[in-house]
């Protein structure tokens, strides 16, 4: 009996865990796509580039073994049976998230867009704050199981930065487009930052589903 | 003694009445928001209203003696088989009702029947104690939502730990309302026969010694044991799920408070404590766990604000509890009628 009650402890903190490294996942995923971006519009595909594409890549599949791990616990040991789907739901957003941090990662590495360097410094901005949005989508999250409260002064950063993100987006895809780049070189750059933007976009939609979720977390 | 447990068959149909019907109350809530497989709570339950009933079931019984002592087993007989018949018409209606109102319309059907004479003051304590029961419950509850919101905002314990220690909380109230429910409500079950109790003393080993009548409570715990096991899901459909959506927290907070209010209307020992610091006591009356539970779940759905109460549902349950005891009493009157003139057995003796 008393080693069924040692087990159960050690398992629910062993998911606990498992939770917080998601978050910590997202949080590092936004900080080295940051630098990724920063390396490519500096050296373009360089062994650097490759270098933190494969750890973008490792962290990805990280998040992907974790997701899994979680969502097949919750289910094995009956957990939070009234949370539980959204707790898998919840889970699933924060997976999209870091796919799409993988995927425009890996689009650069492929397609080797040439950005003029007149757009550089709006495109690093515009990388910072759906990164920095993103970053604050998972501290959001991570509050979602512990505290509603900083829930929600988090959500509000989330919010205001996918507002900042598409107004720099908007300003600098209509300057792409006005310049007289060949047009389908201005569709390429584009598609690239409107990609940047969904990231934004996809953490705004995790919150708006959290926000909810913490409605019916409140007791 | 074959004729004894021939008319004791009724005491038991009400035993069963009540783990099919009253127990779902202890652990509903628990198995409705999932958090306890109905298999695991129904063992808990079971377990702890036989202990319940053969440790402190005798409590209550001195009340409903006092309301009409019925000193005939056929007229106990009729009296329980009238309240179990009340109980499982409303049940079938999808209304939960309590085997306490049910057993009180059934002896008051026998003073009348009779022409005994029913003690208005004791009627009228039962009778209160209906009104206080979910008042009491409620205000319980509202206690204790107000101080687990406040320690949850203070603690900011994972929603992992929460939910361990929720769980772990309902099996400990459920096995403390099994007890109660035990304690409290076995009375109305067996009561009736206690007078006529044919049952001899038995020696387990040389630990405990069960008097006949504590044999008597066993037996209308096994009952119920089995009406829980066979009946009380139907219930639970109303109680655990329909009538507030709560969350699990909120349905231990729920079963907790019905626990206490069934121990309160139970234990002499708080009784006398009461007694001894000069303030207003609570009799030792077998109440509701059904108006507990409704209390309790209605008392935090205002603290709550009082938005997501389905008010229709709640005036269906308590339609139910003027109608069973009437019911309770015109089926009593009927069942006497039908023993002393069909059955030819006395329903009184001198």
């Amino acid at each position: 009996m008393f080693n069924v009650k040692i087990s159960l402890f050690a398992r629910t903190r062993e998911l606990e865990h498992s939770i917080d490294k998601i978050h910590d996942k997202i949080i590092e995923m936004a900080m080295v796509f940051k630098e990724a971006v920063n390396i490519y519009l500096k050296e373009r595909r360089s062994e650097n580039y490759s270098e933190i594409s494969k750890k973008i890549k490792i962290l990805e599949n990280e998040s992907d073994r974790l997701r899994r791990d979680v969502e097949s616990k919750l289910y094995e040991q009956n957990l939070i049976p009234d949370m539980r789907g959204n707790i898998l739901q919840l889970v699933e957003n924060l997976d999209k998230v870091v796919n799409l941090f993988d995927e425009v990662a890996h689009k650069f590495y492929i397609e080797q867009p040439d950005i003029p360097i007149i757009y550089h410094d709006q495109l690093r901005t515009l990388v910072r704050q759906v990164s920095d949005c993103a970053e604050n989508m998972a501290i959001a999250s991570r509050a979602f199981f512990r505290d509603l409260v900083t829930l929600r002064d988090y959500s509000k950063k989330v919010y205001l930065l996918e507002h900042q993100s598409d107004k720099t987006s908007a300003k600098l895809r209509k300057e792409v487009f006005d310049s007289d780049l060949e047009l389908a070189h201005k569709i390429q750059i584009n598609t690239f930052v409107e990609e940047v933007a969904d990231i934004a976009d996809l953490a705004e939609d995790c919150i708006d589903a959290l926000l909810i979720f913490a409605i019916k977390r409140e007791i | 003694m074959l004729t004894y447990m021939l008319f004791l068959s009724s005491g038991l149909f009400l035993g069963w009445s009540l783990g099919a019907n009253d127990a779902s109350n202890i652990f509903g809530t628990a198995v409705g928001t999932k958090m306890l497989r109905f298999s695991f709570a129904a063992t808990i339950a079971g377990l702890f209203i036989i202990l319940g009933s053969v440790i402190s079931g005798q409590n209550t019984a001195d009340t409903l003696n006092a309301l009409g002592e019925i000193n005939a087993l056929p007229a106990a007989f009729s009296v329980s088989l009238a309240s179990a018949l009340a109980v499982m018409l409303m049940l079938k209606s999808g209304i939960s009702v309590s085997i306490s109102q049910a057993i009180v319309g059934g002896i008051v059907g026998w003073n009348v029947y009779t022409g005994s004479q029913t003690d208005m003051e004791t009627l009228a304590s039962i009778c209160a104690s209906w009104v206080f029961c979910p008042i009491i419950s409620g205000c319980i509850a509202v206690g204790l939502y107000l101080l687990v919101k406040k320690i949850m905002h203070h603690s900011k314990l994972h929603i992992l730990w929460q939910d361990w220690i929720v769980r772990v909380g309902m099996i400990l109230t459920t096995a403390l309302g099994g007890y109660a429910l035990g304690a409290n409500n076995m009375a109305n079950v067996v009561g009736v026969f206690v007078d006529s109790c044919k049952f001899e003393m038995v020696k387990i080993g040389n630990l405990y010694t069960l008097s006949g009548i504590q044999i008597l409570f066993l037996l209308g715990g096994i009952a119920a044991c089995v009406g829980v096991f066979t009946y009380s899901q139907k219930a639970i459909k109303n109680v655990g799920k329909n009538l507030l959506a709560v969350s699990p927290m909120v349905a231990w907070i729920v079963i907790l408070s019905q626990s206490l209010v069934l121990i309160m209307f139970s234990s002499k020992s708080l009784e006398q404590l009461l007694l001894s610091l000069h303030l207003p006591t609570l009799p030792a009356v077998p109440v509701s766990s059904t108006q507990a539970v409704i209390g309790a779940i209605v008392g935090i759905g205002l603290a709550k604000g009082g938005k997501g109460i389905k008010w229709r549902l709640v005036l269906k349950l308590m339609s139910g509890w003027v109608a069973s005891p009437v019911m309770a009493f015109v089926l009593s009157y009927i069942t006497l009628c039908f023993m002393e003139n069909v059955f030819r057995q006395q329903v009184m003796l001198p």
